[in-house]
């Protein structure tokens, strides 16, 4: 079947059976291998994505659920080749370290940031609650929020 | 290919030793060793020495080394540009799945694959007839097939694999590979495995069920127990944890029409991979390549081959099509090579004054249905205990047992985070019992620095005592141990671990670690090395120090990383050996070219090579800096017209060390790091439910090349210590009438639960540097030592909280409520403060001065 | 990964449609709302029906309205929109802390109030993979014959796991369904029953459009407690949902229901006669506590404990009622 998906802005049609997930469509698919699968079912939050403003798992929804919605991925965050100051600041704090919860975590990140742009660390870690890390223990990570939000809120 | 050899040396009187003879290794090793017996001085290739050492910098400050740098592959991370193995797509690539044994113990009578072959898109089947050659990480222990061939050992063991049009298709196909089993009874834990040694799991054992069984003792343990003012006897349960790295395995196979077999891994140790894929596929080592993407995390649990690289690669010797097979999560918890549970006794012995004497243990080892790292496992279970304490006598007695289960191995840590913790919880208990603060009692055994252990290990630098004052000063311990409110407690532990083995696994005399350096006249330099990053961030460490050598900007080196065709070897990731090993021959290759450039500035402007400085971009002399200055580029260009075109080879070989008896190498490092945690509790006493509030770790990496990435593994390790301590099992349902015991509990990170955002404490990294001899600029180990004091911290923290002692891993609501329920657990909490307070060592100035108010306490509700 | 089966696709555009597709096809066809229970389910393999009936462009079914006192909630409300609701929170706090206690938020975020209302029981048995419930021998619920929590039983026993239907039976919510001949409403408290191979009253071609609380139950003095291991993602292993009338002269009228146990939420019975007249505190807490103990029976269908379950029956009851009660 066409599933006509809008992703990070632009309009993008692939040929898809019916029992492919968003998260297979978008890897497979399209190309956009930057969102990434952990567990399969919903358990780790690696797939996050965001659609119509709010973070979801790409590998629990159905691909062709997902048309006629907004689709942020990872690969949407940079704008013109300049990363968003929270992957700047998740990469300086080593937030990242073997990188494959990051672009899940990025997401719930910056959904929670353009809801909230100044959230404490109980919010910070309650926001990225459905994102398991292996690597960090999560410490730099958080770290990584807050120091985005506050440059942020720093910029005019 | 040349026989395996046995890396322990023989026994002693036997030199010189015959080492190209082939030596089997019989299962048991048993014997009395004195004390501090060295290795026969042998002959091996000697690293170079350099004015002033390795552990200072090029000149006279460093520039790179120990700022927060980013991560070279940082960028790729965060914009989710990196790729990982399943991000790999060739042309005409099959997607491959594994048929695997619904029986725990069971012969393979027949299998079918026709209906499946018959299947439109379902290109071939191949079974464990195809792949008949056994492998195994260590040379040997080999009893591993890459699909079992007549016998399935545990639920999940790999039998078959299809390859098809999709994955979809191939795992439909499964469905039509139809095996005929005949079921043997199974055996799921240690007791049965002794008890039926007829119902043997792997015919590959010497014995029965036995994997492998050592003793060793060290000095006279019984006349030190009997001389003890105190003597403390415990059992302990160390539940089986796995590593869960987010990202599960995955490969990309391509065998192409000349014969030549690529394959991408997410695999940690490339080089034994390479090994074992010749060995299996029957094909050239030289015509073989093997490549290591991005890893999405490993932790051990990639650390040697897996049934889906050699299946994919002759799938794609098969069909002549690129095949890729990626785990399912489920399918990473039968891979496994996880903790290995631990049932361990100890009886250790001290005096009045605090000192410890003698210590006895015996360690059983549920070691699932293979060997895997099982002999060292079954070494390092004992043999690394012997610091950061003096002890004067040790003997330890570990048995390793088959089970039809998955497959147990390296976890961060390997061997040594299940004795840890029982012996740290020992500590605990001595303390108590001679009423001296359990902090002093660490101080005072401290085995400080260059100096030896009572079985043999050699000891450099030691920042153990430093640790200990840095966790109790960060804590605030003094005003909390033994005087916080009822439900609220502190506790300590100590720990350390290897900076590599001083032995490939495979007996060689080659490096263990090897680098090529080139320079380019642009200014830019490449490393090549077979290192595997993980995510610890050894990549970045190369191009650190090659910063740090010649003065470019980070952004300015590129590193080619485990690649066989392109790097030379590094045996891996793996034993905490990349920034030891590797970092000391990238420092062997980057002195060497920085002395021809340097050597070309001295000549050029009259000076002495040990005057130019190159850094940030700029080469002058110190004596001169406004006048006889250049960029790095142009004197790379000077330096390439002097002496031609510019590179380097660089590499390191551990001294030979460890002590002279059986299995005396095990356990033997170059260097040790040594880490005290200090954990703090809220508990619920009305649930059970105990919240770890903060962790404050305090590490000795000899020297942190980059602290950011020293912080991320000591967080990263606690975190995953805790999470062994409060919430993993790795466990099997048991037998019913309807069902055969060995499935696995849950297989999937829903029901395996590791910690989310909202559990993990607060990680406080404390950086401690001893500044190692012979470490690259000083540096040892931060990836694994961190790990192990978590466990026990948390257990004695529950102790001062609650007065009851969690000698069985998880420390879950369940089991901290039935312990609260069986004993009189008040009145041993008020006991032991009482102890303390009245001790004459107690370290503690005034009283009361606990910290007021019930706090948080954490229930399980939320 | 995991694949999900092969299925056709249906994407209704309005109600009138779904349940015109469905009046012919019910038993093929298996309803997907925000389907972060129903995905993970298919690519278990514990549905395989041939249509996939996607609510998602269903608009008349997301709404949150107020009339005459009453809320009602349309079952495509997500669980983070009913978290973060001003009027629910205000209104019925219990609702709002039961709805932001699901999951993780990313599933909070696709998970729907119908889809919590009509989750699939859960047992540790049965929410595994097809290979692992092939090694198992499979249960009765699914592919199988026996159950394995209960071997002699004939009934399913897996556990019902919704946050949300709990607190919706405290506050005496209803639900209407309906189907292509009409609609009917049905106490929540009578929209489970004890049969974890279907759990709730619905019979094929019916689907959940609304759910409402009656202005009755505004004011109640309400409280929801959740047991679970870890403090997000995990489903709960008890749940304690928990809703009083008090006014001067004490309790009027008092409602506790405990869950995550069997196939349905129990109500502990006898209730009013307990609470009658007597002040909202920790003697009652008490009372209740031991009233809820004696009635619930844990089973081992969820991998947790089940004697522990037993024993935080009162201690999540007692600690409901000091939160209904404004206790410190
Ligand atoms: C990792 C994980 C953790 C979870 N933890 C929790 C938890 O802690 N607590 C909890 O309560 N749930 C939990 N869930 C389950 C689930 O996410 C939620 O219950 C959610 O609310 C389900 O809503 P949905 O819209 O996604 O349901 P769907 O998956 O779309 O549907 C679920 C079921 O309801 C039926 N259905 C949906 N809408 C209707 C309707 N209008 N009429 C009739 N039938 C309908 C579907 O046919 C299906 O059978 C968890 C799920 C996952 C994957
Ligand atoms: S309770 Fe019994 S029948 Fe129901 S899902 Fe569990 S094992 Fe199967
Ligand atoms: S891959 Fe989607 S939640 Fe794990
Ligand atoms: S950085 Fe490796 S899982 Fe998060």
């Amino acid at each position: 079947m066409l599933c006509r998906l809008r992703v990070n802005g632009e309009t993008r049609d692939c040929a898809v059976v019916p029992h492919t997930t968003l998260l297979e469509a978008l890897r497979y698919a399209l190309g956009l291998t930057g969102s990434k699968q952990g567990c399969d079912k919903g358990d780790c939050g690696a797939c996050t994505v965001v659609i119509d403003g709010e973070s979801a798992l790409s590998c629990i929804s159905i691909a062709l659920a997902c048309e006629g919605r907004d689709i942020v991925t990872i690969e949407g965050l940079a704008r013109n080749g300049i990363p968003h100051p929270l992957q700047d600041a998740l990469d300086v704090t080593g937030g990242a370290q073997c990188g494959f919860c990051t672009p899940g975590i990025l997401m719930s990140a910056w959904a929670l940031l353009e809801r909230n742009p100044r959230p404490s660390r109980d919010e910070i870690a309650l926001a990225l609650s459905g994102n398991l890390c292996r690597c960090t223990g999560y410490t730099k990570i958080i770290d990584a929020v807050e120091l985005a939000a506050s440059q942020s809120a720093e910029r005019p | 290919m040349k026989a395996p050899r046995n890396n322990e040396p023989p026994p002693k009187g036997d030199a010189p030793r015959k080492r190209d003879a082939p030596q089997a290794e019989s299962t048991a090793t048993g014997m009395k060793v004195p004390g501090g017996r060295d290795m026969p001085r042998e002959d091996r290739l000697k690293p170079p020495q350099w004015p002033g050492g390795r552990a200072q910098p090029p000149g006279a400050s460093f520039h790179v080394i120990g700022r927060r740098n980013r991560k070279i592959e940082g960028l790729a991370k965060v914009t989710g540009r990196a790729i990982y193995a399943d991000d790999i797509a060739l042309p005409r690539m099959l997607h491959a799945k594994l048929k695997r044994s619904i029986h725990a113990h069971a012969r393979i009578v027949r299998i079918d694959a026709r209906e499946a072959l018959a299947m439109p898109g379902v290109h071939a089947v191949i079974t464990g007839r195809d792949l008949p050659e056994y492998f195994g990480i260590i040379p040997w222990t080999q009893d591993e097939q890459a699909l079992c061939e007549t016998k399935a050992r545990y639920v999940g063991d790999a039998i078959a694999a299809v390859a098809a049009d999709s994955e979809w298709l191939a795992e439909e196909a499964l469905k039509r590979i139809h095996v005929e089993y005949e079921p043997l009874p199974a055996i799921t834990c240690i007791d049965e495995a002794l008890e039926h040694p007829e119902w043997r799991v792997n015919e590959k054992s010497s014995e029965g069920n036995l994997s492998k069984h050592v003793h060793l003792e060290f000095g006279d343990v019984d006349g030190e127990l009997a001389g003890s003012d105190a003597v403390v006897g415990g059992d302990y349960w160390y539940e089986g944890s796995t590593h869960a790295p987010i990202e599960p395995h995955c490969c990309v196979a391509d065998f192409d029409a000349t014969g030549f077999l690529t394959l991408y891994s997410s695999t940690q140790v490339a080089h034994y991979l390479h090994r074992d894929l010749a060995k299996v596929l029957g094909v050239k080592a030289q015509r073989i390549r093997v490549i290591q993407p991005v890893v999405g995390g490993a932790f051990g649990g990639k650390s040697e081959p897996f049934s889906l690289e050699f299946c994919a690669a002759k799938l794609s010797m098969q069909t002549g099509r690129p095949v890729k097979i990626l785990y399912t999560r489920e399918e990473v918890f039968y891979a496994h090579r996880g903790r290995h549970p631990m049932r361990l006794c100890y009886r250790t012995g001290i005096r009045r004054d605090g000192t410890l004497t003698g210590v006895d243990a015996r360690i059983a080892i549920d070691g699932g249905a293979y060997s895997s790292f099982g002999l060292v496992t079954t070494y390092y279970s004992g043999q690394l205990l012997t610091a950061p304490y003096r002890m004067s006598a040790y003997r330890f007695d570990s048995t390793r047992v088959f089970t039809n289960k998955p497959c147990c191995g390296p976890k961060r840590g390997h061997g040594s985070v299940q004795p840890r913790f029982a012996f740290e919880c020992q500590i605990d208990k001595l303390a108590e019992v001679i009423g001296m603060d359990p902090i002093e009692v660490r101080r005072r055994n401290s085995i400080g620095e260059h100096t030896r252990t009572v079985n043999g290990m050699r000891i450099t630098s030691n920042g153990f005592a430093e640790c200990l004052d840095e966790v109790e000063r960060a804590s605030d311990w003094k005003r909390k141990f033994r005087r916080l409110p009822y439900g609220r407690g502190v506790g300590v532990a100590g720990s350390m671990y290897i900076s590599g083995t001083n032995y490939c696994i495979y007996p060689n005399e080659m490096p263990q670690s090897g680098v090529q350096l080139k320079l380019d006249r642009s200014g830019r330099a490449t490393v090549f090395c077979g290192a595997s990053d993980i995510g610890q961030g050894v990549d970045s460490v190369l191009a650190m120090i090659v910063a740090e050598e010649l003065g470019l900007d980070l952004g300015d080196i590129r590193v080619v990383a485990a690649d066989t065709d392109l790097t030379p070897v590094d045996l891996g990731s793996y034993s905490s050996r990349e920034t030891f090993m590797v970092g000391n021959a990238c420092l062997d290759a980057a002195r060497k070219l920085r002395e021809q450039v340097a050597g070309t500035l001295a000549a050029r402007w009259g000076c002495a090579a040990s005057e130019i400085t190159l850094a940030g971009g700029v080469a002058c002399s110190v004596r001169d800096p406004e006048r006889e200055c250049m960029s790095v580029r142009e004197a790379f260009q000077a330096t390439e017209a002097r002496h031609g075109t510019l590179g380097s080879v660089g590499w390191y070989q551990s001294p030979k060390l460890g002590g002279d008896y059986r299995g005396g190498t095990i356990g033997a490092s170059p260097a040790y790091s040594f880490t005290a945690h200090v954990a703090e509790v809220e508990c619920d006493p009305e649930t059970g439910f105990v919240r770890v509030s903060n962790i404050w770790v305090a590490h000795d990496c000899g020297r942190a090349l980059s602290p950011v990435a020293v912080e991320g593994q000591m967080e990263g390790s606690a975190y995953m210590g805790f999470a062994e301590a409060m919430f993993e099992q790795h466990v099997f349902k048991p037998a019913a009438v309807h069902h055969g015991p060995g499935l696995h509990d849950g297989p999937s990170l829903l029901d395996y639960r590791i910690p989310t955002s909202l559990d993990t404490p607060d990680l406080v990294s404390l950086i401690v540097e001893s500044v190692d001899p012979e470490g690259p600029y000083g540096a040892k180990e931060a990836g694994e030592g961190p790990l192990h004091p978590s466990v026990p911290a948390i257990a004695n923290a529950i102790h001062d909280a609650l007065g009851i002692r969690c000698d069985r891993l998880p420390f879950h609501p369940p089991r901290v409520l039935s312990l609260l329920r069986a004993g009189d657990a008040r009145a041993a909490w008020e006991k032991a403060r009482g102890r303390v307070a009245t001790a004459p060592v107690a370290g503690v100035g005034g009283s009361g001065a606990g910290r007021s108010g019930a706090g948080r306490s954490g229930a399980g509700a939320c | 990964m995991l694949t999900l089966p092969a299925f056709e696709w249906l994407r209704p555009a309005n109600l009138d449609d779904a349940l015109a597709h469905l009046a012919n096809h019910a038993a093929e066809s298996l309803v997907v709302a925000g389907g972060t229970d129903a995905v993970p389910n298919l690519k278990h393999r514990l549905h395989e029906p041939r249509w996939i009936v996607h609510l998602g462009r269903l608009d008349e079914l997301r709404f949150v309205r107020e009339s005459e006192g009453a809320l009602s909630i349309g079952p495509l409300v997500t669980l983070s929109a009913i978290a973060r609701h001003e009027g629910i929170r205000r209104d019925f706090p219990s609702l709002a802390r039961a709805a932001s206690l699901v999951a993780s938020p990313q599933i909070r975020n696709m998970g729907t109030l119908g889809g919590n209302l009509c989750l699939d029981t859960r047992c540790t048995y049965y929410n595994q993979t097809y290979f692992w419930r092939d090694a198992l021998g499979f249960c009765l619920k699914k592919d199988g014959v026996r159950c394995h929590v209960v071997p002699q039983g004939r009934r399913c026993v897996a556990a019902h796991s919704s946050d949300v239907s709990p607190v919706l039976i405290s506050l005496d919510a209803s639900v209407d369904i309906s189907n292509a001949r009409g609609s009917r409403t049905v106490p929540v408290d009578e929209f489970f029953v004890g049969d974890g191979v279907h759990n709730n009253v619905l019979v094929p071609g019916e689907l959940v459009t609304r759910v409402t609380i009656p202005a009755a139950s505004r004011g109640l003095r309400a409280a929801y407690q959740k047991l679970r291991p870890r403090a997000a993602i995990d489903f709960p292993m008890l749940s304690v949902a928990f809703a009083a009338r008090v006014s001067d002269g004490g309790c009027e009228h008092a409602r506790l229901v405990v869950s995550a146990l069997g196939a349905k939420p129990r109500r502990i019975g006898g209730l009013d006669a307990l609470v009658k007249g007597r002040p909202l505190d920790d003697a009652l807490g008490e009372a209740l506590a031991e009233a809820a103990y004696r009635q619930c029976r844990p089973l081992t269908n969820v991998a947790y404990d089940d004697a522990y379950r037993h024993e935080m029956v009162p201690v999540f009851v007692r600690r409901a009622v000091r939160e209904a009660g404004g206790i410190a």
